[in-house]
């Protein structure tokens, strides 16, 4: 640990964060029940410009619903969410989402899909951009592959698919609700190097939610971890590792291990108490 | 004919002859449903035209029916018919359409109209058709009237509630994905939601076509002068059953042909619906 790459600390940036959550919660009346379901409580996270914050936790911790207010999909029901100092209202072209199940148009080839962000927020005036469209496929490994529909697409590119998308509508920040969740194994460690490169080069701001310890790991420059019931921060953690890097790289750090185990040993007792909870 | 063979999940292990019937071509396929018919004619004319051993006033052999079917032609009798029957299944079916597919849209979209309408609509469509036959002559007398009544009022509904269920079964992921893109009520309405209840539309038609015609027949079958149900019973009523099973068979033959170029008109509309091989 004795190079760290440039602008990525945030404590060393004196500049006000882009993403500043205070005292978020949300909670939903549960019609069938009757009953009140607190979602999250209690949230509070500062996420500076450039910086790529994972967000970690069991399936049902409520990171989903973070990320979905942070986008201005859900209305919080106590708090306030800044970004770049203007509270959200709801969503903006300053933020795009790219999901877990891609969300992709059928009925919409690959060139089509990807100009949809842009067509939504009535960008398409002249001719610029079919070159946008264009260079964010290209950006994203899919030349060649314009005019095919998602359908004929394995899970893995309909992803980069996804990313297109949300890349070509140039968004300062990129919310990513575990886009490598269902892509499997083989395409999912390649396609995390690649979200690792763009992020890299392109400097965006990014909130990932995993539930996967080791991309947490190698994509964060900081862990948020959830605990559920109800979903709250339980802490936060500089990875602190150098880049770029791969899962060959780092398996033998001994940071890499340590944080490993210490994210292994925080998320079993969460997934424990969640299972004895239900 | 590949709307009529299965397309759904193969269930089979291993191979034989359904790995091979199902790596076929189309034109494998249309000639294996070739194949089936001629047997299946064979067989018929066999058992009943060689061996005897149904009575052929009953079941005429294929041979009989051909013949039926010439002197349908040759007499002059099928052509005004066959023309008046189509003529009141088109404009029966164009009405059923009018109505059903804006008023589907609208049910699909608001809860209200889905709330008033649904009830009515499922309660109209579980009633079978003939019911109304004794009806339709009293209130639309002994023309086309009643005909295209029963037409309308057994094409309306599938197309009716196939269309609602599209809109309202419209994939949340998707909708979100627009609202992350700041997309207006009418651009969900006409990006996301149309489209993707186009399929469901096409497979209303094609129930449509199918009850349609079921209605045409039972209109014209009791009361009725002219039209294709009158003409098979009249052929009954007269022994000439090698003429009934004719008329029977153009009925069929339609009924096919319409269903088979409502598929063809989807694949041209909706290319991405088109079960293609990854």
């Amino acid at each position: 640990m004795t190079t760290t790459t440039e602008p990525r600390v945030p404590e060393a940036s004196p500049s006000a964060p882009l993403i500043s959550v205070r005292d978020l919660s949300v909670a939903y009346d549960v019609a069938r029940t009757g009953k009140r379901l607190i979602a999250i409580e209690g949230v509070d996270l500062d996420v500076h410009e450039g910086e790529f914050v994972t967000v970690l936790g069991p399936s049902g911790c409520g990171k989903t619903t973070f990320m979905n207010v942070v986008a201005g999909l859900v209305k919080p029901s106590t708090g306030t969410v800044l970004v770049d100092g203007s509270p959200v209202t709801g969503p903006g072209p300053d933020r795009a989402v790219v999901f877990q199940d891609y969300a992709l148009l059928p009925w919409r080839t690959v060139f089509d899909n990807v100009k949809f962000g842009l067509e939504m927020q009535k960008e398409l005036r002249g001719d610029g951009w079919r070159d946008r469209v264009q260079e964010a496929i290209e950006l994203v490994g899919l030349a060649g592959f314009e005019s095919s529909y998602p359908r004929e697409l394995s899970g893995g590119m309909q992803q980069r698919v996804g990313l297109a998308r949300a890349f070509v509508a140039e968004p300062r920040i990129l919310l990513m609700d575990e886009p490598l969740g269902a892509v499997d194994a083989l395409t999912r460690e390649v396609m995390r190097d690649e979200i690792d490169k763009l992020i890299q080069k392109t400097g965006k701001t990014v909130l990932f939610i995993t539930h996967s310890i080791e991309e947490a790991i190698l994509l964060g420059d900081r862990i948020v971890v959830f605990k559920s019931h109800p979903g709250a921060i339980k802490e936060v953690i500089e990875t602190g590792l150098e880049r770029p890097r791969s899962e060959r790289s780092v398996q033998h750090d001994p940071r890499f291990l340590e944080l490993r185990d210490h994210l292994w040993d925080a998320l079993q007792g969460e997934a424990t108490a969640a299972a004895v909870s239900k | 004919m590949s709307a009529f063979l299965a397309s759904g999940p193969n269930l089979g292990r291993g191979g034989g002859v359904a790995a091979w019937l199902a790596g076929l071509s189309p034109a494998g396929k249309a000639g294996v449903l070739a194949a089936e018919v001629v047997v299946m004619l064979l067989v018929w004319q066999v058992v009943v035209g060689v061996l005897g051993w149904i009575n052929p006033v009953f079941l005429p052999p294929p041979t009989a029916i051909w013949q039926g079917f010439v002197q349908l032609v040759a007499s002059g009798v099928l052509w005004p018919n066959l023309l008046i029957s189509l003529q009141a299944w088109l404009i029966g079916f164009v009405i059923a359409a009018v109505i059903a597919i804006p008023l589907g849209l609208l049910m699909g979209t608001s809860l209200p109209v889905d709330r008033v309408v649904g009830p009515i609509a499922w309660t109209i469509y579980a009633t079978p058709s003939i019911a109304y036959q004794p009806l339709a002559k009293a209130w639309f007398g002994f023309g086309i009237g009643p005909v295209v009544f029963l037409v309308a009022i057994s094409a309306l509904f599938p197309i009716l509630l196939n269309v609602a269920a599209g809109m309202r079964t419209t994939n949340a992921s998707i909708i979100r994905a627009g609202r992350v893109y700041g997309a207006t009520r009418m651009q969900l309405y006409r990006s996301v939601y149309l489209p993707s209840t186009v399929p469901f539309l096409f497979a209303g038609l094609r129930q449509a076509v199918v009850l349609a015609t079921i209605g045409m027949v039972v209109a014209e079958l009791s009361g009725s002068a002219i039209g294709m149900g009158a003409l098979i019973i009249k052929s009954v009523n007269t022994y000439q059953t090698g003429q009934a099973y004719a008329a029977i068979a153009i009925v069929m033959l339609w009924s096919v042909g319409m269903a088979q170029l409502v598929t063809l008109v989807e694949r041209w509309v909706a290319p991405w619906t088109r079960k293609g091989r990854r």
